[in-house]
């Protein structure tokens, strides 16, 4: 039986003229243009500045709003006021730099553990240390920041303010990053790789050190390395815990100087110090973020940046 | 070759919370066999294989590896090894390194692992390909280096759990022929977990049926398929034409059976005879045979071509008796034109040693169908859970 | 098989405790202790001498001194903080309200048409993360300095150019609000839209909806969760903020809540109050905070 539902129309048994027929209305696949102009639009409303201000840094005059030529002396001329010559600028850069070294060393090993063992130990209490973690991701800082001031000040005073206190809220506050990535990459990873080195022989420890630790790496990786920009950025926490003016990382000291103290583009040099650090160690972590996970197969950069940013 | 390899399952049981998955199964496997765990989603393969490796410690009951309780024993200490569904290929380590993982925990001299490494992939057929890493291969080459990584340890079992299952159709054909040879070649005990029950059939020495984390049948593949035990079975391996059918009264005998399909009298030789009340009968379909409508003759019912399906060399024939049972049937497509087409009134001959009268389980036909198919219609990938 | 997975791994149950004994610690003796800290400082007193804060450890004899003088300030005469807590809502209102609107229309461009060139979007979207805060709001206060671009633009098309944008204007603040947070809406909503199903909008026009009633109706609705995420991943930490403020304006007439805090505890004598103080917005801020890590802890746990 033949039957007419879903069989398309008879063609014209001859040939007959074509009818043109327009749709009214725009072309359904017109690019967006209203969209994507606005996108840029945002893109150089959000870069823009920041250029400007990484370009003043290199300000021969004293201003950070009028250009008086090129020069390097906020950095490395001028015998006063640039980075390299001024004490307590290029005691920032330091301080910055070790902080987050520190850190960075300290957490994110912590975090890692944490993570394997959350993602195992299943029972009310791991739920409830999990809890907490989530919860020292979501509060805002300031209070985080107040709190261990008073820990530090009022009750374990032993943890002297200044780079201890500093390196010891710095890691409470981002031990979130490596626990939070890493149990992603876990959950992701699932058991079959563990079991499959237990199958050829591998005790436990051994399946967790020759398989689990080495496919954790690129999160691993990458979570330390937003440590250390989350660091070298960090001003909350780290100016309610620091002490003397000579422990004060960049951000502090940028901070405590912008209305008035130092001059204009000294601050616009250790700002972009900061930015070089920063991008440095992104550039650090996409690549080796994208090294490490050569093995396995990647979407494109995207994911990884993605991958990195956390999400 | 290796000795032993004799596996024993003792009363096995595997509850989860209040499921369970694995029922009192009792087997035993001989050192050398090639052993086929079969059934659908969800009726307990999986979880009786992840037993034996060790990655789940049963509920009660013993696992004897030639002679030894293993039941307690961790994963990494038995003598057994297993080749993953998804593989489990180490990502960051090349094929070589990857086949050469478990010699570590051997104490194998280090200028022996690379001869050895280099014997396990030409037994797979990839030699050559020590430097490659995993992500580079195919699915099917993977699945070979996941072999060849586990037969390397020269383990006294090898156990598979579904391997091919993440294959096509063609490669899986090919595949199954190379594992049945490589078995024999190696001459090691193979427990292969599957749901397709061609594989099973194709592969194995033995197989046992499951169903709901119990044994229906066991016996080698001619036996499971021609003398199934109950409707399941019937149903689970192949086309089973089940149909209900009461026993005539005074019908049951030892020899022969007389049974009423719908309003009329067939006689069956096969499967329990002596049953009375209502049954399900099985016939496979090659045994049925397709007559005129006006040829007379014994167990014949009047039917109906259906429909016919080209399947390239065979064409299927779906018929509906005039009791009302629809059945299926295969002619083979040797050039004759077929003497039938769609609507054509047929006389359906169901020879009485082809018939084969089972117990009826109090479900409907199309009950025990969904049964056979298990949790399959809602698995997207493909991939059976337990 | 995710489901069983429990069983193997109560074996060595002591392995998984142990790895996350240091990170517990942390967190009870750095995250937990501190907070009942402000407490016992909240509910304590006053060394009149020093003017140096006496925390009192037993709850029992915590006092009320310090809860009641936030409270009078807060809502009786001449209320300071009262004013500053409103002043923090309204600001941390505009400047989300702000946020969402100009990121929604750029993650929705940079997930639906990026094309090839998304990862070059997706490279400038996240580069403010790696510039400090610091520097991006130095940038701004360059710029809108007396003597600086924005007031030169300005006087270049005719209009007045000699405002003092850093004298204390709401709309600096606010600025400056919007600017340091938008990179986070941006990068959470591109994170949730990236993941909407495109067959589901084709669905939808294969179904006969224009494309304003799509978006309106299926992509929208499909967002939601992207909006209120990226809401709460704005909203909550901004109601902390003390720092763009301080650095945009610095007068009193724009503070918000986080500088009432700041003041309290550095002025000798009240930084009991500014305990006080720091715990009610804590309080008030807990609600949502909670709903935020429960669902989260939630749908982490649906993976697993």
């Amino acid at each position: 039986m033949a039957s007419t539902i879903g069989q398309p129309a008879a063609a014209p048994s001859r040939a007959e003229p074509v009818v043109q027929r327009r749709l009214p209305g725009r072309n359904p696949w017109r690019r967006p243009w209203g969209m994507e102009g606005f996108t840029w639009l945002y893109i150089i409303w959000s870069i823009v500045p920041i250029a400007i201000a990484v370009l003043f840094s290199f300000n021969k005059g004293a201003s950070q709003a009028t250009w008086q030529g090129f020069s390097t002396k906020w950095y490395i001329g001028n015998q006063v006021t640039s980075v390299l010559h001024n004490p307590s600028l290029h005691h920032a850069v330091i301080q910055t730099l070790i902080l987050a070294a520190l850190t960075t060393v300290i957490c994110v090993p912590i975090g890692v553990a944490f993570a394997i063992g959350i993602d195992r130990w299943r029972s009310r209490t791991s739920s409830g240390l999990n809890f907490v973690m989530i919860f020292s991701f979501v509060i805002p800082e300031l209070l985080l920041a107040v709190a261990l001031f008073l820990l530090v000040t009022q009750a374990l005073t032993f943890i002297k303010l200044g780079t201890p206190a500093e390196t010891a809220a710095l890691v409470v506050w981002n031990l979130s990053w490596p626990a939070i990535i890493v149990r992603a990459r876990l959950v992701s990873i699932g058991r079959s790789y563990e079991e499959a080195a237990a199958d050829l022989g591998a005790s436990r420890l051994g399946a967790i050190r020759r398989v689990l630790i080495p496919m954790l790496m690129p999160a691993i990786f990458a979570s330390a390395v937003l440590v250390f920009a989350s660091t070298v950025d960090d001003f909350v926490i780290v100016e309610q815990v620091s002490s003397t003016a000579n422990t004060q990382p960049m951000s502090v000291l940028i901070y405590s100087n912008v209305h008035g103290g130092l001059s204009g583009p000294s601050l616009n040099a250790l700002a972009t110090i900061m930015l070089v650090v920063s991008l440095l160690a992104a550039l650090i972590g996409f690549v080796g973020y994208r090294w490490m996970s050569r093995g396995e197969r990647t979407k494109g950069g995207a994911d990884a940046l993605t991958g990195i940013a956390g999400i | 070759m290796s000795t032993g390899g004799h596996v024993k399952l003792e009363s096995l049981c595997k509850s989860f919370d209040d499921v369970t998955a694995v029922d009192h199964i009792s087997v035993e496997i001989e050192a050398g066999e090639f052993f086929s765990l079969l059934g659908p989603s969800g009726c307990g393969k999986t979880t009786t294989l992840r037993m034996v490796a060790g990655f789940e410690p049963p509920t009660s009951g013993q696992i004897l590896l030639d002679g030894v309780d293993v039941g307690s024993w961790p994963p990494h200490r038995r003598q057994v090894n297993t080749v993953f569904q998804s593989y489990a290929l180490f990502p960051f380590l090349t094929v070589g390194e990857n086949v050469a993982f478990g010699m570590k925990y051997k104490s194998v001299p280090k200028s022996e692992v690379n001869t050895r490494v280099g014997e396990a992939l030409e037994l797979v057929q990839l030699s050559g390909y020590e430097k490659r890493r995993p992500n580079q291969l195919s699915g099917g080459q993977q699945q070979r280096v996941a072999l060849a990584r586990a037969l390397v340890l020269r383990p006294s079992v090898l156990l598979l759990d579904e391997p091919l299952g993440a294959l096509d159709a063609k490669l899986r054909r090919t595949l199954q022929v190379e594992l049945g040879a490589l078995q024999e070649q190696v001459g090691i005990t193979f427990l292969y977990v599957t749901h397709d029950q061609e594989e099973a059939l194709t592969m194995s020495d033995r197989l046992a049926v499951m169903n709901h984390g119990r044994i229906a049948q066991l016996g080698p593949p001619e036996e499971v398929y021609n003398e199934p035990a109950d409707a399941y079975v019937a149903d689970f391996l192949g086309v089973s034409n089940l149909m209900d059918a009461q026993v005539e009264p005074g019908g049951s005998g030892k020899e022969c059976c007389r049974l009423r399909l719908g309003e009329f009298i067939v006689e069956a030789e096969a499967g329990q005879l002596d049953a009375t009340g209502s049954v399900k009968v099985a016939i496979r379909p090659e045994r049925i045979h397709l007559h005129a409508y006006e040829d007379g003759g014994s167990n014949r019912v009047p039917g109906m071509v259906e429909r016919l399906v080209f399947l390239g060399s065979t064409t299927q024939v779906f018929l509906r008796l005039a009791s009302g049972s629809a059945l299926q049937t295969l002619v083979r497509n040797d050039g004759a034109e077929l003497p039938y087409s769609q609507g054509t009134p047929v006389s359906v001959g169901l020879p009485a040693d082809a018939l084969r009268v089972l117990p009826d389980p109090g479900i409907s036909v199309a009950e025990i169908r969904d049964e056979t198919l298990g949790e399959e219609l809602l698995d997207v990938t493909g991939t059976a859970s337990t | 098989m995710a489901v069983h997975q429990g069983t193997h791994d109560r074996r060595y149950r002591g392995l998984w405790m142990g790895l996350t004994l240091p990170g517990a610690i942390a967190l009870l003796v750095l995250f937990v202790a501190p907070f009942y800290v402000m407490l016992s400082v909240a509910g304590g007193g006053i060394n009149e001498f020093f003017q140096t804060v006496v925390p009192v450890w037993n709850p029992l004899h915590w006092s009320s001194w310090n809860l009641s003088a936030v409270w009078h300030d807060i809502f009786g005469h001449g209320s300071f903080i009262g004013g500053a807590a409103v002043r923090t809502l309204i600001y941390t209102a505009i400047a989300t309200a702000i946020s969402l609107a100009i990121a929604y229309p750029v993650a929705y461009f940079v997930s639906r048409y990026g094309g090839r060139r998304k990862t070059l979007f997706l490279v400038l979207l996240i580069a403010p993360f790696w510039v400090s805060y610091m520097m991006r709001m130095l940038a701004w206060i360059d710029l809108l300095q007396q003597g600086g671009f924005v007031n030169s633009a300005l006087s270049f098309f005719g209009l007045p150019g000699n405002t003092d944008w850093l004298g204390g204007k709401s709309v600096t603040v606010i600025l400056g609000l919007v600017y340091g947070y938008i990179p986070y809406v941006i990068l959470v909503l591109y994170a949730f839209l990236d993941r909407i199903d495109q067959s589901l909008i084709e669905a939808a026009r294969d179904l006969g909806l224009s494309r304003w009633r799509t978006f309106w109706h299926v992509t929208l609705r499909l967002s939601k969760p992207a909006i209120i995420a990226g809401t709460f991943i704005t909203a909550l930490p901004m109601l902390g903020d003390y720092f763009t403020n301080q650095l945009m304006s610095g007068a009193p007439g724009t503070t918000m809540i986080g500088n009432a805090i700041e003041g309290l505890l550095e002025a000798p004598g009240e930084t009991g109050q500014g305990a006080v103080l720091a715990l009610m917005v804590l309080v008030v801020l807990l609600i949502p905070m909670l709903y935020y890590v429960i669902s989260t802890a939630r749908s982490s746990r649906d993976y697993a």
